[in-house]
């Protein structure tokens, strides 16, 4: 099984893999510079040994044909719930959130984890049907099996990894052709429900929405965050002040800054055009897992390169816009440049899906 | 494996939405971008002018202030690093919160904290002083406590510190945080350390220096990463005082336990060498911290411990004041060193019977005699001989009624009836009684224990008035000379030098067999003159408590020194002051012994 074909290697999106290592690139440079001078940091080393997981991951699913990994979606779709419902037990609370279990010395994310198992899942959900037609029945059902493990995750609460799967349930249901009589429904249904979710809502988060609203509220409290962000990110002016002139990010102003405000700290130190050249890295590679996605014909594979793409894409835009201020905040981190194991070896994994996929798009 | 076939029209419709997709996620791309161009490019300017606020605090660095010294490079004050508490309002994140903790730490009232911080803005990053004077263990306590208190800091200023608390208190004054009217001014800032009374306050501008300052980098605990920029401060310049750190210590010491005031002057110059006032006041309580109530107990004491009573304490001159009355006599030739009398001890006038200090009289005695002796019976007459306006117009002349021109600031006039305006104030007309009561010093005549000094230099130097000098120089850090000051006569006494010997003669023989007797050093010879200023008494208790006088100036043939002594209800000039005096020239004459043979320089 972990043969390669020579025929499958020559297909190899090299564009895909260089846009992704380049930004894998700035990410080691960012962290590298948080801490300079002193060789290079633990924290640098350990995002690079996550680098080499995340190689493996890739290399794993890249040799193995997606429509057998969609085969296994129930048993992974079981062991997804599980992690999840484990976090519950077995969960560290980190800043009023449990996200985390431990296994062993390692800390993982299962949230991050289940971004992939829930497109895997919806793959094999739309097209376990016998008709070529999406029935209502089978749309249902995905909704009812998705919706479990949704809630599960809004409870932990990880609202920035709920929040990314529903621009990619969107897709997806756009993707197939679902009238758009239907997905104005959902759409209403989803506002109608907009107060419920409200009431749901952890206090914090509720202060979150209202900073963003109106980020002066509280400067010193919850506005914090995205006022220093701004403050970094605006200081780098077109040209950025450089590693060593990036006060905001040395200085420990701006908060979470290897992780989910790692935009912010290259932003200061690379200015306009550093940011011009990351998101056209971006770009570049959600368009060509876009490119992928239309170019497959096989339904497994378009709906699974469609989600894979749709949920690098929401956790770009969300990241860098919840940072620049555009949007409230969310816990979610910016694939391939923010610091953390889970993230990283997930992104990778689905990176590897997106190339098999187009290994395979002729077969 | 179940492989679905899509057909050819379904593809086409599948890339279309695809393409709709990449289109939106597109846009969303374009819309970052957008932001970024805002943020960074437009926005971009004022946002690094707040990144540079985040990090960059300014920390002022105190200039030490000036040194005092005396005349022998002798320190009269020092400095020593004493802690601050100071408060960065920007940098408090929850004021109230830090406020009440400091609060409880430090056992300081938070009223007294927030009124510091109100005066400034919140959001200002220049360290506000809200407390002086902490201890070892406050400091401790704060730095403990560090990430607790975010904004408060503490910072090391340089202090006064004083050879002992009172130690020439009235001269050099005190030093305290510029108070609210003087901020009006406008030449402080807040928080600055000024003069408030005595030299510190005369030679403020110099001694005060100029405050340096550091830019530094901090992160986002305010802990300092580095110092981008440090401007040194300017030290004060220091001060070579006329004072002689060895006779004032001396003079105080005599005084000790006493109310008074000694004056020690050069008649050669006018330098005043020691100048005391007591009771006087703790200099290092009033430094930092003054708390109300101990404020309070000095202002209405009724001592008056804060009254420099060298130049602010009026006193009847008594029997001091025969001097002039002879020099006055002798010199307008209506009294001549001939003149003898019979003192019985009473002298009629009118229905008035005025008496001598001693019981029964003093017998025979000339005018020399009459000095010695200080006999009141022969000056009643002599005054009345000289007349009350000639009395006025050499007090006058000797510089009484009539403030010295000492720099230090409040010095009153004293008073010197007999002149147009003091007989109106009178409201009735002068009488021969009046005139007998000033050729003893008593009625209305007053004069400061700085006055009598001046007349006393003018009596040992023949006839020179000193302007009293109490800075030689002022130099600046730099070595250059900011100021000096040369001795300055203001005034001369013309008198006969037949006058002037006889008047020398005379007080040279008070202390050597008349009423300054106790006043004698072996070796030395003195001319003084002793005075007992009856007082009004205020109560029984008080009664018959009269001021003790001893003015005098050694060596008397080679005068070098003037010595005045005032003991406030301290009972008879020759036993309460003269012994006082002796103290002091036995302090003066035995060093100068000892650095004659030692051979030390000086």
């Amino acid at each position: 099984m972990l043969r390669l074909d020579r025929r499958l290697l020559q297909n190899v999106d090299w564009p895909l893999l260089g846009a992704a290592f380049f930004i894998i690139g700035l990410s080691v440079i960012c962290l590298w510079s948080l801490n300079p001078g002193r060789g290079i940091s633990a924290l640098v080393w350990r995002q690079l040994s996550w680098v080499g997981v995340g190689l493996v991951g890739l290399i794993v699913v890249v040799s193995v044909d997606y429509r057998n990994l969609v085969r296994f979606a129930p048993a992974l779709y079981v062991v997804g719930l599980g992690l999840l419902l484990s976090v519950f037990v077995l969960g560290r609370t980190v800043s009023g959130a449990r996200r985390w279990i431990h296994l062993g010395p390692l800390t993982v994310q299962p949230s991050e984890l289940f971004k992939l198992i829930f497109v895997v899942t919806l793959a094999w959900a739309l097209t376990s049907g016998r008709g070529e037609r999406l029935s209502r029945a089978a749309l249902i059902g995905t909704f009812v099996l998705l919706g479990v493990p949704f809630l599960l995750v809004v409870r932990q609460p990880d609202l920035g990894t709920a929040l990314c799967l529903v621009p990619v349930l969107g897709a997806t249901l756009v993707g197939l052709g679902v009238r758009l009589k239907v997905l104005g429904g959902l759409v209403l249904a989803g506002v109608a429900l907009m107060p419920l979710g409200w009431l749901m809502l952890k206090p914090y988060q509720r202060d979150r929405l209202l900073v963003y609203l109106d980020p002066f509220r509280d400067p010193l409290g919850t506005a914090y965050n995205v006022i220093q962000a701004k403050i970094a990110i605006g200081s780098g002016q077109l040209l950025g002040k450089g590693v060593g002139g990036a006060t905001q990010s040395r200085l420990a102003f701006l908060p979470e800054r290897h992780t989910d405000f790692i935009f912010a700290v290259f932003a200061e130190m690379w200015g306009f055009l550093g940011c011009l050249v990351l998101i056209v890295a971006y770009a570049l590679l959600v368009l060509r897992g876009f490119e992928i996605a239309a170019g497959t014909r096989e339904a497994k594979g378009r709906i699974l390169a469609l989600g894979v793409t749709t949920v690098f894409a929401s956790q770009v835009l969300i990241n860098i816009g919840m940072v620049t201020g555009l949007l409230p905040i969310v816990g979610i981190p910016l694939p391939l440049m923010s610091y953390g194991g889970s993230s990283m070896v997930v992104s990778l994994t689905a990176l590897g899906l997106l190339l098999s996929i187009r290994m395979r798009q002729f077969q | 494996m179940e492989l679905k076939s899509v057909p050819p029209n379904r593809r086409e419709a599948w890339g279309r939405r695809i393409l709709a997709l990449a289109i939106t996620c597109s846009l969303g791309f374009l819309a970052l971008l957008g932001q970024l161009w805002y943020l960074q490019v437009l926005e971009g300017g004022r946002l690094h002018e707040l990144s540079e606020k985040n990090r960059i605090r300014i920390r002022p660095v105190a200039a030490p202030r000036g040194i005092l010294f005396d005349r022998n490079g002798l320190a009269l004050v020092d400095n020593r690093p004493a802690f601050t508490l100071s408060v960065i309002p920007r940098e408090l994140e929850d004021r109230d919160a830090v406020v009440a903790r400091l609060s409880v730490l430090l056992k300081i009232p938070a009223g007294e904290l927030m009124e510091a911080l109100e005066r400034v803005a919140p959001d200002s990053i220049r360290p506000v002083r809200v407390r002086r004077g902490l201890t070892l263990e406050d400091v401790t306590k704060v730095e403990e406590r560090k990430l607790e208190l975010p904004g408060v800091i503490v910072e090391v200023e340089p202090q006064r510190t004083y050879p002992t608390s009172t130690f020439a208190a009235h001269l050099l004054g005190y030093v305290r945080e510029v108070s609210d009217e003087q901020m009006k001014q406008g030449r402080y800032r807040r928080g600055d350390m000024i003069g408030q009374s005595g030299l510190e306050r005369l030679l403020d501008e110099y001694l005060r220096g100029r405050d340096g300052g550091e830019r530094i980098e901090v992160d986002a605990y305010g802990r300092p990463v580095q110092i981008m920029r440090r401007e040194e401060p300017n030290p004060g310049a220091q001060v070579v005082t006329t004072i002689d750190r060895r006779i004032q210590e001396a003079a105080e010491q005599a005084m000790a336990g006493k109310a008074g005031s000694v004056v020690v002057i050069d008649p050669r110059n006018g330098d005043v060498l020691a100048m005391t006032s007591s009771p006087a006041f703790p200099l290092d309580r009033l430094t930092g911290n003054v708390e109300r109530d101990e404020w309070l107990r000095l202002v209405r004491d009724p001592m008056t411990p804060l009254m420099n009573r060298a130049l602010q304490g009026q006193y009847p001159p008594a029997s001091v004041f025969k001097i002039i009355v002879a020099a006055a006599g002798l010199q307008e030739a209506s009294l001549t060193p001939m003149d003898r009398i019979y003192c019985n001890g009473e002298f009629n006038l009118g229905n008035w019977t005025f008496r001598d200090w001693k019981p029964g009289g003093h017998g025979h005695l000339d005018m020399n005699g009459a000095i010695a002796q200080s006999c009141d019976i022969f000056f009643y007459q002599a005054g009345l001989k000289v007349g009350g306006e000639t009395m006025a117009r050499y007090a006058h002349a000797f510089g009484l009624g009539a403030p010295t021109g000492i720099d230090l600031g409040g010095e009153r006039f004293g008073l010197v009836p007999f002149t147009p305006s003091q007989r109106a104030r009178l409201k009735r007309p002068w009488q021969a009684g009046d005139t007998v009561n000033m050729s003893i010093g008593q009625g209305q005549l007053l004069v400061t224990p700085l006055q009598i000094a001046r007349m006393m230099a003018a009596v040992a130097n023949g006839g020179i008035l000193w302007k009293p000098r109490l800075v030689q120089r002022v130099e600046q850090a730099d070595g250059s000379v900011a100021y000096s000051a040369s001795a300055k006569m203001t005034d001369r006494v013309e008198l006969s030098p037949v006058v002037w010997a006889f008047l020398r003669h005379a007080l040279a023989s008070v202390v050597k067999d008349g009423t300054g007797a106790l006043a004698r050093v072996p070796g030395v010879d003195i001319a003084g003159k002793t005075g007992t200023a009856q007082t009004i008494a205020k109560s029984d208790a008080s009664k018959g408590q009269d001021h003790a006088w001893f003015a005098s100036f050694a060596p008397a043939s080679d005068p070098q020194y003037v010595v005045v002594v005032l003991v406030e209800r301290g009972g008879k000039g020759g036993q309460v002051a003269a012994p006082i005096a002796r103290q002091i020239y036995e302090a003066i004459f035995l060093q100068k012994v000892a650095q004659v043979a030692f051979g030390e320089s000086g």
